[in-house]
């Protein structure tokens, strides 16, 4: 679905969403058997890193952003900027992989400043599936450049967990997506 | 008319990556003549004299190289080349000399040389050139490279002569018995993880929680450049004895870092991975596994060699990078880069401490007929390699039996090596030995089928709770797994960071289940996997901490998009055979390091912390309450095992790499870590992933710290 900035009507649509988060999530909707609740919005974010390469690639695969999305009922709004590109930016995309760090096809495109830094912004409407996707950690941005068209930056779209910093220790293992974000 | 036939095809085939095949080029015959020695000089240690493979480094020729390679472009090839190549030390050659290798490696694939000179921008599909077939006078290894213009490799180690090149004796040296090596002195550190249980604890405490910031560099002491440096100290009533790249041995006063003699076994490193862990001690010898598979007995006093002893031929590539272990009289070594396909297989094997005579060997494959060899799909022998032994084992003297983990089976995707499901024995297991006789007790496979390098080959930590006896073990997929060591029966495991390898353990028996896509993936596919080939955990070692029962983890994170690449099932070809692309674990934010306690008895974790770098050391921890640890960041830390906070740090001239020791001389306690380069994974995959931390291509020594001393 191809999205346009300047949207200005979002359709927030009751939704009936399903069991909360496990912990370490931001908060989920309420199950609303009558569908009458009005669904939380549901946060999620994540660091826009350098796409899959190796040695011979890297130097052209440079940068970093980040990326923060809000899902409110089947709305997904998307913001992200990004820097140190070494070529501009061409195009930005949503894709929908099987898993979390599991690529798959391209859902929805985004608007992106076609430069070496700038932002990434767009709004879509999901399917039941997708919503399910979104919140089980299998969505992901990807920035694509001249030099860099199959993925300059990627990032997949997580719940906020904290960020203690450098070498600050936390209690337990920290963040580990494979329990802290939902699976089903 | 032909010539500017031959310019418009060339021209076409400039524009993009072109199906046409040429009849000649894009390289001249001096360029692919020249490239022929500078392969021989640079490349040959690692990817074969006949271009063949080994290890990490794929086949650069024939239908293997054809396979992964034919339909990409010539430019690919040789900007990969030109930025990894020598193997840790990237465009640090120039770069008519990369155009010359890689003229060379097209030539060696059955391209033609022609009348133009081979740039590296051409964007050549490589099938369009070349067929993969050598040609008959290539086929040949070159004399070795000497004169002719030929480079020096960028991994050559100072020329020099080898053997006792500094003569030297100790006044005494109180021979290693069985009950010392049970039983150490508090300020000794007899063997590679300290103790039999390979705990990788100090039992001194001297330096606690509350004055180690206080400790100052009491000596240090450069070692040998050129090769992989991932040592671990052994230190014996006050004398360390510290291996070097190059298989060089010395004996240093402990308290003052004076060298007493030393020895360079040699061979001269030409590679830039390949380290010699650990020394074993017993009686009155030190025992030096080599990196050309060798074991030598070195006389503690002096250093001479005893006797030595073949543990493979290093000529068809095997190597010995983990250290031994001495049980009963007998030294305990394992064996490394058994990834051809040929017709001799992997194994642990033991020597007389007294005169090197093998006392039994304990092969790490099982083959047709054998117990377990109904697991590879049916397999040939001679296609079943792999399972190597890259860190040297544990010991239970109480039960008499030793704990080696196995690597993974080879190549490293099943869809390379068409064992279909099978679990592949005894490739990524940990196998329980009886050390007298070879003998095999019991054996788990963690990951059976296992198909990202993400090996199970790491130390096998003993410990007793109560009246359980344990056996805690954690390999690059990051899960934590706890054994009984008596049946080998799973007992709980622990997944310590992000994994998406496995969609679940059986809470029973602990055996996984692989996605999807991951048991479906066929050659050419690329499929994900975090962790990726560096873990996870890897070789720098966990540490037990008995006071607070807790495990501290050293982890790296980053993911890997792997592809299964064909091998030719062909005797004598050779290699790992998967592509990679690196990228981020998600969730980590760009944090590569992670250190993580675990309770052993809960297998809960109480603390971890992040950090950009990973960590390239063991981890060590202390009666003292403090733990340490250093990262590729040149950093090395002290924290509080019971927090994880750090307490003091400094910054070292180079990475921080190798194994961590504590040791007492005269009462005063020392600490000890390296500095090093080289090696695999854990030193390749934050190199590519993190461009922006840099440090020396040089700067190996030993740093040893304690506190001031009182006044």
């Amino acid at each position: 679905m191809d999205l346009r900035l300047g949207l200005t009507c979002v359709l927030a649509l009751a939704w009936a969403a399903g069991p909360a988060f496990a912990q370490g999530a931001s908060a989920g909707s309420e199950a609303a058997a009558s569908g009458r609740a009005t669904p939380q919005k549901e946060q999620f974010e994540t660091r826009l890193a350098a796409s899959p390469l190796t040695d011979g690639t890297r130097v052209n695969i440079t940068g970093e952003g980040r990326a923060h999305a809000e899902l409110n009922g089947n709305m997904l709004t998307l913001t992200a900027d990004f820097h140190g590109l070494t070529s501009n930016a061409t195009t930005a995309e949503l894709y929908d992989g099987p898993g979390i760090a599991i690529p798959g096809p391209k859902a929805f495109d985004l608007t992106v400043t076609p430069g070496m830094s700038g932002t990434v912004s767009g709004s879509v409407t999901l399917s039941a599936k997708q919503v399910a996707a979104v919140r089980h950690g299998h969505f992901y941005v990807q920035i694509n450049s001249q030099k860099a068209p199959d993925g300059n930056l990627t990032g997949w779209l997580l719940p906020p967990h904290a960020d203690p910093g450098q070498d600050v220790p936390v209690a337990g293992a920290g963040f580990l997506p494979q329990f802290d974000v939902p699976a089903k | 008319m032909k010539k500017i036939l031959a310019c418009s095809v060339l021209a076409s085939a400039l524009v993009s990556v072109s199906a046409v095949a040429l009849d000649n080029g894009p390289f001249t015959p001096d360029q692919s003549r020249a490239g022929r020695a500078l392969y021989a000089a640079n490349c040959a240690q690692c990817h074969g004299a006949r271009l063949q493979g080994a290890g990490e480094a794929p086949p650069l020729s024939g239908a293997t190289f054809i396979a992964a390679w034919g339909n990409r472009s010539s430019d690919e090839l040789y900007n990969l080349v030109k930025a990894s190549m020598p193997y840790g030390n990237g465009n640090s050659l120039d770069a008519d000399t990369y155009r010359r290798i890689v003229s060379f490696v097209l030539a060696a694939n059955g391209a033609k040389p022609g009348a133009t000179a081979f740039t590296g921008a051409e964007k050549l599909k490589i099938n369009a050139i070349a067929d993969g077939k050598m040609p008959a006078e290539l086929a040949e290894a070159p004399a070795a490279a000497g004169g002719g213009g030929a480079a020096r490799p960028a991994t050559s180690y100072p020329p020099g002569r080898f053997g006792v090149t500094v003569a030297g004796a100790l006044k005494s040296y109180d021979p290693v018995t069985d009950q010392m090596l049970a039983h150490p002195k508090d300020g000794d550190w007899l063997m590679y993880r300290r103790t039999y249980q390979g705990w990788s604890h100090s039992p001194l405490g001297e330096i606690n929680a509350g004055n180690v910031k206080n400790i100052q560099l009491a000596w240090s002491w450069a070692m040998n450049e050129g090769g992989a440096s991932e040592v671990t100290p052994i230190v014996h009533d006050g004398i360390m004895f510290l291996s070097n790249v190059a298989n060089t041995v010395q004996a240093l006063d402990a308290k003052t870092g004076e060298l007493i003699w030393e020895n360079r076994i040699g061979p001269a490193p030409t590679r830039a991975y390949g380290a010699t862990r650990s020394l074993a001690l017993y009686g009155d010898k030190i025992f030096v596994p080599t990196t050309d598979a060798k074991l030598y007995a070195l006389d503690a006093k002096t250093g001479k060699i005893v006797w030595q002893s073949v543990i493979e031929d290093a000529k068809e590539g095997y190597s010995n990078t983990g250290g031994a272990i001495a049980i009963h009289g007998k030294i305990l070594v394992g064996l490394t880069y058994c990834n051809r396909y040929e017709t001799k297989h992997c194994f642990i094997s033991a020597y007389d401490s007294d005169t090197g005579k093998v006392a039994w060997r304990f092969k790490t494959i099982a083959l047709k007929g054998e117990p377990g060899g109904d697991t590879w799909n049916g397999l040939p022998d001679e296609f079943r390699q792999g399972a190597e032994t890259w860190i040297a084992g544990t010991y239970d003297p109480e039960l008499n039996t030793t704990y080696w983990g196995t690597a993974q089976s080879k190549p490293w995707t099943r869809a390379s090596r068409d064992t279909g499901g099978g679990s592949t024995l005894y490739a990524n297991s940990t196998l329980a030995l009886d050390p007298d006789k070879g003998t095999l007790k019991w054996f788990y496979t963690h990951a059976p089928g296992e198909n990202f390098d993400l090996d199970e080959v790491f130390e096998r930590v003993l410990v007793d709770h109560g009246t359980s006896k344990d056996l805690l073990t954690i390999g690059k997929v990051g899960i934590l797994w706890k054994l009984n060591r008596v049946t080998g029966k799973y007992e709980d495991s622990a997944q310590t960071l992000f994994q998406n390898v496995f969609t679940k353990i059986d809470p029973k028996t602990g055996i996984p289940t692989y996605r999807k896509d991951v048991q479906d993936a066929k050659v050419g596919e690329w499929i994900s996997s975090c962790p990726g080939p560096a873990g996870g955990h890897d070789w720098p070692a966990t540490s037990y901490d008995p006071k607070s029962d807790l495990l501290v983890i050293p982890l790296h994170q980053s993911c890997v998009l792997m592809r299964a690449e064909p091998m030719e099932k062909k005797i004598g070809v050779g290699g790992d055979a998967g592509s990679q692309r690196l990228f981020e674990m998600p969730g980590t934010d760009g944090n590569l390091g992670k250190l993580v306690a675990y309770n052993t008895t809960t297998m809960k974790p109480l603390w971890s912390f992040q950090q950009k770098a990973p960590f390239l050391t063991g981890v060590l921890t202390t009666d003292g309450g403090v733990g340490f640890v250093g990262d590729f960041d040149r950093r090395f830390r002290a924290f509080e095992t019971q927090t994880g906070k750090t307490l003091w740090q400094t910054r070292l001239p180079t990475s921080v790499q190798g194994h961590v020791i504590s040791y007492s001389v005269d009462g005063k306690q020392y600490v000890a870590v390296e500095t090093g380069l080289g090696g695999g994974s854990p030193v390749g995959k934050p190199t590519t992933l993190m461009p922006d931390v840099h440090h020396p291509n040089n700067g190996a020594a030993i740093f040893v710290f304690a506190l001031p001393d009182q006044r």
